[in-house]
Parts: C-alpha cells; structure tokens; sequence
C-alpha cells in the first residue's frame, strides 16, 4: 500500500548565506503508513515544529524530498501548496488556532467553506463530525465561551472535517490541563482506529506520546531511535517511553 | 535599558511609524495652510469686500481645529495600539507603570513635536504653492498673499503642542489603568455582537425617521432661505444621530441576513470577511458616522465654493447684456472687436446737451436696445429688448456710456429734431459676444484700450469686465476657501479612517496566520481584505454622498444652478479616497500578510 508519508535525507539549514546558519535538522528518513498514529517526540528545540512546517508546506526543506500520499509536496508552487493544505491536511496547533469572531459551528465548517464545498454537503459533514467528537451543544457558540478543552475539540473538529489524509497535530495537548489532554487523546485515538485517520502528532511529553502506535525520537535535528507499541497497553508503553527518554538524552 | 528597548520597538516597526509620522506631519502642514489664511488679515480684507468672509474663516478655523483634534486621536490610538502588547510586556517583567507611562508620555510629544516642525516648514512651503496655483487656475484675485507669516505659525504651535500634551497625557494614563493581562492579549477580547432584534428595529426606523427629519429641513431650507437659523442646527442634529443609527442598525442588519443566507455565507471566505465585518462596524460605527457626515460637509463646501465660482458668469450676465461698449469707436477699437466672437454688434448716435442725451428714436426702431431686466418674482436677471428706453433699460443705456453722461436725462427723438440739435454728434457701440467668458482676454484689452482713450472710465469701473473683477473676486475668496478646507477635511478624514482600519491590523495578523496555514490561497486573503476595507470605505463615502445630494437643496436659492460640474468635486473627491482606500490596503496587508 502507499505509504501517506515518505520523508527521504531531509535537511533545514535556516539563515541565508551571508548569515550566521543553524543546521535545525539534518539526513531526517521516515514513513507513515495509513492509519498510523505516529508520534515524533524530542526535547524543546530539538527541530519538531521546523520538521511539522516543512511536512505541512508551511516551510520548505534546504534539500531532501518530501512525499505526502505519493505527492512531492517540495515542488509545489505557492498556489498549489495552499491547495494541498487545505485538502489534505489537518491541523491541531498548541494554541488552538480557532477563529475567535466565528462561532464554532463556522470555525469548523470553514475547510470546506474555502474549498468551495456547496452549502448543503456543509453541514452534513460538520455535523457528524461533531457529533463524533461531543461538540453539537456548543455549535453555536464563540470560541471565548469555551474552555481550552472545547476550543481543542473544535481545532480538532475542524482539522478533520474535510477527510484529510493526515491530521498533524504540533503539542496539540501543550495548553491543556491533564484531564482535558486525556479526553482530546482518547478522542484522537478513537478516530485514529475508528475511521482510519493518519495522524503524525509532535510532542515533548510522554504521557501524549504513549497513545501512539509508534514513536520517531528526534535529538538535535537527527532523527534517533524508534519505538514501536505492538501490543503493549499503554501504561507499559508509556514507561518504555520514559525509559528510552533516559537513554536516548545521554 | 529599558529606553533602548523601546527605541529598538520603533525601529522594528518604522514602516507603521512612517505612515503615522506623515500623516502628523500631513495635519500640521494643513493646519498651518488654513491659518495664514485665515488669521491673515491683510489678506482677507484685501480679497472679500464683504465682512462676512473674515467671519467665514474664522468658523473654517473652528471646523479644522475640531477634525484635527479628532484625527490626532485616531493616529494617536494607532500609536498607542503598536505599543500596548511592547509596553504590557515590559511591565510584566517588572517595570514600574510609572516609568511605563513616563516613556510612553515622552514617545507620543517627541513624535508630535518633530512632525509639526516638519509640517510647518511643508505648510509654509506648499501653501506659495497651492495657492499660486489655484489663484492662477481660476483666475482669482489675491492680493497681498504671504506663505510665511508669523502669527499663523505662531497658532500652529500653540495648538499642536496643547494637542499632544493632551495626547501624551492620555496614553500615560491609559496604559496606567490597563491591566497588564488585558495589554498582553488586547488583540484577543472580541465583543459579542448585540443581537436584539427589537432595539435593532427600533433603531433601523429611529435612524430613517431622524434622516427623514433632516432631509426635510433641508428642503424646507432650500425653498425658504430665511428658515436657515432654524434649519441648519436641526438638520445637523438629526442627520448625525440618523446616520448613526443608519450605520450600527442597518449595516450589521445586512450582515446577519447575508450570514444567515447559508449559500453566500458559506463560500470561501465570505463567512469569515462578514464576521471581520459585522465585528468591526459596532467598533467603527461612531467613526464611520463621523467620516460620512464630515465627507458630506466637505464635498458640499467644494461644490458650494465651485457652485459660486459657477455662479460668476451668471451674476456678471445679471449685470449687463453687452459685453463691451465703445465710444467714438476708432479703427484700432474695431480691430480689437473683430477679433470677437461678436453675435451682436449695435451703434447708436448721440447727442448731450442741457444734462439731456438725446438718442435717435428711429436707430433704436431698427435695433431694439437689448438689457437685463431683473423679474422680482423669480429673483433672476432676464433679458429683455425695448424700442423706447425707460427706467430700468435707460438706466443701463446710461450705464453703458460714458461716466459724464450717466446723469443724464435720455431723450429720444426722431432724425430731423437730432440733427437740429446743437451739439457734437457722438457714437455708442455695443457689442454681445457668443461668451463673455471665452473672450475674456480680448474683452480686457479693449476694456483696457478704452480707459487710456477716456480715462474717467479708471475711477468709474461700471463696464461690465469691471463688474466681473469684483465678483470675480468675492466669488474666488468663497471657492477658495470651499476648495482648501474641502479638500483639507477630505484628507485628514480619510486619513482618520485609514488609521482606524491599521489600528485593527495587528490584532489581525493571527487570524490571517491561521487561515493561511490551513490552505488558504494568498489571493483569497488578499482579495478577502480588499473587501473588507472596501465595505469600510464604501459605507461612509456612500451616506456621505447621498447628504451631500440632498444637502445641496439648501443652496437651491442662493445658488441658481447647485448641482452644476457637480462631477469635479465628486471627482476630486474619489480620487483622493481612493488613494486613501489604496494606501490603507496596501499598508494593512504589509502588516497582516507576513
Ligand atoms: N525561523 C528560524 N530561524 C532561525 N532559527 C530557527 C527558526 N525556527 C527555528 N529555529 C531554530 O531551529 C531549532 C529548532 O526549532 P523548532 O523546530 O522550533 O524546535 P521544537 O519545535 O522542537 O522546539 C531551534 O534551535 C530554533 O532556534
Ligand atoms: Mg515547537
């Protein structure tokens, strides 16, 4: 099958030449097959976020190539990347995200609302959408009245409305309390095995990282070790993943 | 420490400090241009031969003190919204508010005291400029014109420095009031929109009942000038709080019924740009009706002040049929009247004897001696023709001649009693031209011609190009100042609305960030704010343009023809506004679309 995520010797070097440079990531190589819920996990400043932007279009790589469901997404121009996002692409950010003078009925209706979806395919999809994720009682209301665990559903909501083919999540459970950050995970995971979602999720806590399927370790932009869950249950993947932690920082 | 941090803050932004220092520097240099106008005395009595001018100034000066405070306020709000998030952070980290306030205090009066001494220097220079120019394109007649003079400069100063303290006091003291939390996330606090329909519908109908009110006592005004006492105070009233109710009532009505229509709402970015929309004109509403009642003051002071310079040609026709009189009329006269686009041209004999002028009576059976005659009921000047001058068309056959005759009784009598009398037979050429005011220039030189020939006619200036002088020039005082403070108002307002709209940038850019990250195409968010600050520009310019339509009713007496070459101004207008439209998108772009 092929895979949703092909990522072949990438390498970001930021500054211009003239200037002084920073190597954020070097000779990065991994997949993500469909379905996978994969976790990449490493230390504040280790290249996460510089390696979600570049995966998203949102930045490009100095070299290496980039596949996303067999597409080279480094190639793109500028027009079609933002197509790309906005087809097949979810986005959960750490600060939610959310469109605070939309209701949050419109903030997830908006991917399709941009891809010109007509209005009456619209609100069949918002709807059971939020259904899936216990949102229809706060449809109506703006993004102030919710809590930050709402606002993440609806950043979620709205991630996966438009069936993309992978949902990246960057810390989505940072601004979270616990409680809230487990519920948004548990929903996560419950699409991840009920509807087949890939999600590609960036995090430097272990507890998120234990709900994936597998876990890419990235350390000073080098991609390190990976762990796979098999079929522990989570408690014992995630003390794995606090084992490893200890390794993998000396 | 901390001053070099605010310092390094202005560097980081100076395109956003660039467009606040010029438009400051924009609003000194207009000031400064009004002023030595109209604190200019010499200049004034030398211009207007009625004292009604100076007092005309001097209510200009009012207005443009009061939309220069307005317009401070907004740039001043522009700068207060670069610094806030700056400034909160500072304090945050622990710097005492006091000194917060002290640096915020020193920014705002250091900003407005280098751009008045630039503004000045440009008013001085621009005003030589502008009012060479306009006094040679309408050939006007300023006497006595100084750019730079004293006690306009004087004013300037006084008046921006009172402004900018105030200025500087208010930002202090509001960003010593604001919470820190409250200045970190300013951006983030929307405000629910209102959503009762009862007072929404009360309002919509509060707002056409009061427009309504306005309109009429326009009307009525127009119909009988004297109500004007009456009328102007409840006109302004009633049409500010309309087109305030107008604006909150019916625009965000709009909105939610373009909202609740799912097809249009849900395409694209519609959604989004109606709900920056409806967010914005609760914010707005006071400025948008502010900037449409002002627009419509400044578009009705352009055309009103055009209207008058329209108004010229008629009051000369008023004055006199003939364009030129010649007496005893020489080759080198004639030459000149040939060059004419001559549609008449008459020659009556006289002769003056015994304090009478004795006509001809059979020359004026032949050609009709043709004269203005003014209809009381009307109020207008008609031409009328008679065989047999009496009162009104004796006066200004009379008139026509020579200053030693007007005295004069006028006889008419037939050829044989004329050649009888005792006297030398004398010559009147009058002469009508297609347009008085397209043979102007020929017009003078034989008017000029004409006095070296009979200089009694120097002191007695009762031709009809000497009439035209005078009117001429009051009319010209009267546009001119139309035009200048138009104009001047039509600038700064735009320019209040600009930086309105780019006080609300910044808290804009995380939301286009956001929208960008999830696909949306850079032409969507491009066209998306060009829509919006169209709807932000259209609004106004519109309510403005439909005052000033009507409010020219008012002027339907006083004015024979209001709505004459009504496209120059609107013109001018829409140029200017909408390089201000151009100027706003472009700079809040640059601010939301890194
Ligand atoms: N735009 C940029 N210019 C220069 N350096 C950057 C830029 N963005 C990130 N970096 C650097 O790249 C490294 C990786 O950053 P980032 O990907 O944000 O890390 P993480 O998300 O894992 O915390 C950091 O050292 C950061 O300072
Ligand atoms: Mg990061």
């Amino acid at each position: 099958m092929q895979k949703i995520v092909e990522v072949k010797n990438i390498e970001k070097i930021y500054g211009k030449a003239d200037e002084k440079q920073y190597k954020a990531l070097s000779d990065v190589n991994f997949d993500v097959e469909p379905g996978e819920f994969v976790g990449i996990m490493g230390a504040s400043g280790s290249g996460k976020t510089t390696l979600l932007n570049i995966l998203s279009t949102l930045d490009t790589p100095t070299s290496g190539q980039v596949q996303i469901s067999g597409q080279d997404i480094t190639k793109l121009n500028t027009n079609e990347m933002a197509d790309f996002r906005a087809n097949k692409i979810g986005f959960i950010f750490q600060d939610f995200n959310l469109l605070e003078n939309l209701t949050a009925y419109e903030n997830i209706a908006l991917p399709l609302a941009l891809q010109n979806t007509s209005s009456k395919k619209i609100d069949p999809a918002v709807m059971s959408i939020s259904k899936k994720l216990g949102l229809t009682d706060i449809l109506n209301h703006y993004p102030t009245e919710l809590s930050g665990g709402q606002k993440q559903r609806v950043a979620a909501a709205r991630a996966l409305v438009h069936d993309p083919s992978i949902v990246f999540g960057d810390e989505p459970t940072g601004a979270l309390d616990s409680k809230s950050a487990r519920a948004l995970l548990d929903t996560m995971s419950k699409i991840n095995h009920e509807d087949n979602v890939s999600i590609l999720l960036v995090t430097h806590d272990p507890f998120s990282a234990s709900y994936c399927d597998r876990i890419i370790f990235i350390k000073d932009g080098e991609i390190g070790q990976e762990l796979k869950k098999e079929d522990h249950t989570r408690g014992e993947f995630y003390q794995e993943i606090l084992d490893s932690l200890g390794t993998f920082a000396d | 420490m901390l001053n070099k941090l605010a310092l390094s803050g202005i560097k980081h932004r100076m395109r956003d400090y660039s467009v606040l220092f010029s438009g400051l520097i924009i609003a000194s240099a207009i000031f400064y241009m009004f002023m030595s106008l109209a604190t200019n005395s010499s200049f004034l009595n030398a211009n207007s031969p009625a004292a009604a001018t100076s007092f005309i100034y001097g209510f200009g000066a009012v207005l443009l003190a009061i939309i220069t405070i307005v317009y401070i306020n907004y740039a001043n709000g522009f700068l207060l919204s670069m610094r806030q998030k700056e400034y909160g952070m500072f304090m945050m980290l622990g710097a005492k508010s006091s000194k917060i306030s002290r640096m915020i205090f020193v920014e705002t009066f250091t900003i407005g005291a280098i751009a008045t001494l630039i503004g000045t220097v440009i008013g001085i220079v621009a005003t030589g400029f502008v009012s060479q120019l306009i006094i040679k394109s309408l050939d006007m007649q300023v006497k006595h014109f100084n750019s730079f003079y004293v006690p306009a400069l004087l004013s300037t100063f006084a008046f921006f420095i009172v402004i900018f303290i105030f200025s500087a006091l208010k930002n202090s003291i509001s960003l010593r009031l604001t919470k820190v939390l409250t200045l970190l996330h300013m951006d983030s606090q929307p405000v629910r929109i209102k959503k009762n329909k009862f007072l929404k519908a009360f309002q919509v109908i509060l707002g056409i009942v009061f427009l309504a009110i306005g309109y009429t006592a326009i009307i009525m005004m127009g119909h009988n000038p004297v109500l004007i006492y009456l009328g102007v105070p409840v006109a302004l009233f009633t049409i500010v709080i309309g087109t305030y109710f107008m604006i909150n009532a019916v625009i965000t009505t709009v909105i939610t019924a373009l909202k609740k229509n799912k097809k249009f709402a849900q395409k694209g970015l519609n959604n989004f740009t109606l709900s920056q929309l409806s967010f914005r004109i609760s914010d707005y509403t006071k400025i948008l009706s502010m900037v449409s009642i002002m627009f419509a003051l400044a578009l009705g002071a352009i055309t009103v002040g055009m209207g008058f310079q329209n108004q010229i040609s008629t009051v000369v026709n008023g004055q006199a049929y003939y364009d030129v009189t010649v007496n005893n009329i020489n080759d080198a006269q004639q030459e000149r009247i040939d060059k004419l686009n001559v549609k008449e041209e008459t020659t009556y004999a006289y002769k003056f004897k015994d304090d009478t002028i004795y006509y001809q009576s059979d020359e004026f059976e032949k050609v009709p001696f043709k004269y203005q005659k003014f209809n009381m009921k009307s109020m207008v000047g008609e031409t009328a023709s008679t065989k047999k001058p009496k009162d009104d068309a004796s006066y200004e056959l009379l008139n026509n001649n020579l200053p030693r005759y007007r005295t004069a009784k006028v006889e008419m009598v037939d050829k044989n009693k004329f050649d009888t009398i005792n006297a030398k037979a004398n010559s009147l050429t009058l002469v009508k031209t297609d347009s008085f005011k397209q043979n102007l220039t020929q017009i003078k030189k034989i008017n000029q011609a004409e006095q070296k020939r009979f200089p009694e006619l120097k002191q007695a200036g009762a031709s009809k190009y000497d009439s035209y002088l005078l009117i001429n020039g009051f009319f010209s005082g009267l546009e001119f100042m139309g035009l200048f403070l138009g104009i001047a108002f039509l600038a700064m307002l735009a320019s209040c609305l600009m930086f309105k709209i780019l006080s609300g940038a910044s808290s804009d850019v995380k939301r286009y960030n956001m929208l960008y990250k999830i696909g949306t195409r850079t032409k969507v968010l491009r066209s998306n704010i060009n829509k919006e600050i169209a709807v932000l520009f259209a609004v106004p310019a519109g309510l403005g343009i439909i005052h000033v339509l009507i409010g020219l009713q008012m002027f339907s007496k006083i004015l024979i023809k209001p709505y004459m070459n009504i496209e120059i101004p609107f013109g001018i207008f829409i140029v200017l506004y909408l390089g201000y439209y151009f100027v706003t998108r472009y700079l809040y772009k640059k601010i939301v679309l890194k």
